[in-house]
């Protein structure tokens, strides 16, 4: 599978979400520390009503099922907490007294700070996950919780208790917490403090939210910096790839330099390294592409040497079999000639399809001139009605149909002919030179068109073959921007070569 | 008195293999290696003809300058570059330096000598009054024979003698193809194709510049050309 450079980039800055983790758990940590001053600071209270009620039975004295009033109002007033609910319950399960108000306060305000608009932003998605206080939970007392309820059960027996529990419609945690109230060394009543757990509900929910507010933003803007940081590095590399396979063609010759980047760093060096590497392959290149040419050129002075010697020779008298050893030498001289001027025939072409200016010309008159040019050997001719303009060299165009007409002669076999057809298609100039013959060696696949590549057998023919006829071809299919092409007839009878030239569609001369 | 041909060529087993071919062919033949002592030498005498080598030594572009100064000596003396370059370039600039003709050491010696005795030909002629003239006229196209001069509608046209004898091969039969090997034959030079194409361009050139609508030589691609009068 790809994975790309930006994604790595993004996965390996999930390493970065340990970050709120650690705030969750702190969090956490925060609300259990909350719970258990809340559990203490309630203890605390029912301690002090129970202390204030020592040894005083008088007070416990009760009505049972009123208010508290007079000096026990007092007290229960005086020590109670807000938003906590105190009762007291004697021996006999009897509710002595009862005062306050799980929901009496507003719920607790919070302080407007920097981040309350993202955490408001985010309370859309934080509260699916948080338990939102509702002061909308069902307060009553339930009947078994004052003659049952483990906390004043166990303050009656003598021992303070606290515990948590659930408001019967489970909308709230109630958190109570009792103190027995002696009577010398009797236990006469328990006295049960109540606080829901609201208020810590409520700050552990803002701390959360401003945990997942803190993250979204600082994910969200990491994110998008660290995105645009790696999607800078993909796009500098991935126009470093284009511009490296844009500076070679299919033929592997290096067709333009990278620019090479100013940037002063790795990538920037991989550039200039990369530049650097292409011009000296670019060096080599024009090196080996110059090299028949130059050849050819510095073979010509010994060359020139050897015929002027081989041409005073004849003027002399030659004894015996002289003459015959000097025709040899000659017939020697003509063939290394030809190949060398085949050898600068290429360069030639490259120096004119440079220079040569371009005319339009109808392609049927050259392609018709060439049934004339080869007479004695069989060739069919199909030509459209309409014109075939094309804009270029027409020299250059019968140089390169010369070239693929003696390559088909060459390679046919038996007595068909060679079919040279051109027609105008898709506002293309197809010219198709097919004969009958062996199929292309796969392995040339593609090199075809190359300079110096040759398919024929080294048979040492009389007529030297350097590969050249084809790499013609393509040059003057390129300088009429088009492309050349061989495949093998659908039959596997022989072989077409294609040359594409686009039409000059442009008005008549 | 046998007429004087100067090489100068640094080649010294071309030069020499020159030398002999043309003192075998009566004429008598100075050699040079490179263009000092060919320039001091033609300051003190002035040879016929002069075949010139444009690479001496070590100096690329050596046989340019010695044409330079041959032609401020003298304004009819025949030249004939001759050397390993055959890119269209160097031709181009030799015709330009006033050179009469220009071939690639690929020439065979009797391609040279054509020209050689063609150039002399040429000289004797215009020393001499004009008497019995040998003139081809197509059309506007006028072809002095013995001067190797054209002329188009009256306005003389600077043909090189490579040149002259393709418009001649060409001019004479007006219609017919000729083929590249006739033309090669027909003006004394063996070549490839290529180089044939680029003679005829240039020949077109130089019509072109004394008559922009010239159009008389007429290619048949994959044969060769045809004067169209």
């Amino acid at each position: 599978m790809r994975v790309s450079l930006r994604a790595k980039m993004v996965l390996v800055a999930l390493v970065l979400a340990v970050i709120p983790l650690v705030g969750y758990l702190h969090v956490q940590q925060m609300e259990r520390l909350l719970r258990e001053g809340q559990e203490q600071a309630l203890l605390a209270t029912a301690r002090a009503i129970a202390t204030a009620l020592h040894d005083r039975p008088e007070l416990l004295e009760l009505r049972a099922g009123q208010p508290a009033s007079g000096e026990m109002e007092l007290i229960l007033k005086s020590l109670a907490r807000a938003d906590s609910r105190i009762w007291i319950v004697d021996q006999k399960s009897r509710l002595l007294a009862l005062a306050g108000d799980l929901k009496r306060s507003p719920p607790p305000e919070e302080a407007p700070g920097p981040l309350d608009l993202a955490t408001r932003l985010v309370r859309p998605v934080t509260s699916f996950i948080l338990d939102r206080p509702s002061n909308d939970f069902d307060d009553a007392l339930p009947e078994e919780e004052i003659a049952n309820g483990p906390v004043a059960t166990s303050a009656l027996q003598g021992v303070a208790a606290r515990r948590w529990r659930q408001t019967p419609d489970s909308r709230a945690v109630i958190l109570s917490a009792s103190y027995p109230v002696w009577d010398g060394e009797r236990v006469v009543a328990a006295v049960v403090a109540e606080e829901t757990t609201n208020r810590i509900r409520s700050v552990y929910n803002r701390a959360m939210e401003q945990l997942v507010a803190v993250t979204l933003i600082a994910f969200l803007a990491g994110g998008l910096v660290l995105l645009a940081f790696a999607s800078r590095i993909s796009t500098r590399l991935a126009r470093l790839r284009d511009e490296a396979e844009a500076a070679i063609d299919s033929q592997g010759r290096v067709r333009k330099l990278l620019a090479g980047s100013a940037a002063r760093d790795e990538i920037g060096d991989l550039s200039r390294s990369f530049s650097t590497v292409l011009e000296r392959l670019a060096q080599y290149n024009r090196y080996l592409e110059s090299m028949s040419g130059r050849l050819s050129h510095e073979l010509r002075t010994p060359i020139a040497v050897v015929r002027s010697s081989l041409e005073n020779l004849k003027l002399e008298r030659m004894p015996g079999d002289a003459p015959v050893y000097l025709e040899r030498a000659n017939d020697g001289l003509k063939r290394l000639d030809t190949l060398l001027t085949r050898m600068s025939e290429a360069t030639r072409l490259e120096q004119a399809v440079r220079e040569t200016s371009r005319e339009r010309f109808d392609a049927r008159e050259v392609v018709r001139g060439c049934g004339y040019a080869y007479p004695q050997k069989k060739i069919e001719i199909d030509l459209p009605d309409p014109p075939v303009p094309i804009k270029g060299a027409p020299d250059l165009y019968a140089q390169m149909l010369d070239k693929l007409v003696a390559n088909a002669v060459d390679f046919s076999t038996g007595d068909e002919a060679v079919r040279v057809r051109l027609e105008a298609r898709d506002a293309q100039a197809v010219l198709t030179v097919s004969n009958r013959g062996p199929r292309l060696p796969e392995a040339m696949a593609g090199k075809l068109f190359d300079s110096m590549v040759s398919m024929r057998p080294a048979d040492g023919g009389r007529e030297p073959h350097l590969g050249l006829g084809l790499y013609i071809v393509r040059l003057v299919a390129e300088f009429h921007g088009g492309t050349a092409q061989a495949i093998d007839r659908e039959d596997g009878s022989g072989v077409v070569i294609r040359v594409r030239c686009p039409l000059d569609s442009g008005p008549g001369p | 008195m046998p007429r004087h041909v100067a090489i100068v060529e640094d080649d010294a087993a071309i030069r020499a293999n020159y030398a002999d071919m043309l003192k075998k062919h009566g004429y008598q033949v100075s050699a040079y290696p490179d263009r000092k002592s060919a320039a001091a030498a033609f300051r003190v005498r002035l040879p016929d003809l002069a075949l010139l080598d444009i690479g001496l030594a070590d100096e690329p572009d050596g046989g340019f300058a010695l044409c330079r100064e041959l032609r401020s000596l003298s304004a009819a003396l025949p030249i004939i570059f001759l050397t390993a370059r055959d890119s269209d370039f160097d031709l181009v600039s030799g015709l330009r330096m006033g050179a009469d003709d220009y071939l690639t050491k690929s020439a065979s010696l009797p391609e040279l000598l054509a020209r050689i005795s063609a150039l002399f030909r040429r000289v004797d002629l215009q020393r001499e009054p004009p008497a019995a003239e040998e003139v081809l006229e197509r059309g506007p196209l006028r072809l002095d024979m013995k001067r190797f001069q054209a002329a188009w509608s009256g306005a003389a046209v600077d043909l090189t003698l490579t040149e002259f004898w393709l418009v001649h091969s060409l001019a004479r039969f007006p219609g017919h193809v000729k083929e590249r090997e006739q033309l090669m034959r027909d003006a004394h030079i063996v070549v490839d194709d290529a180089t044939i194409t680029s003679h005829v361009k240039r020949i077109r050139r130089k019509f072109q510049a004394a008559d922009p609508g010239f159009g008389a030589i007429e290619s048949v691609y994959g044969l060769g050309y045809r004067w169209n009068s």
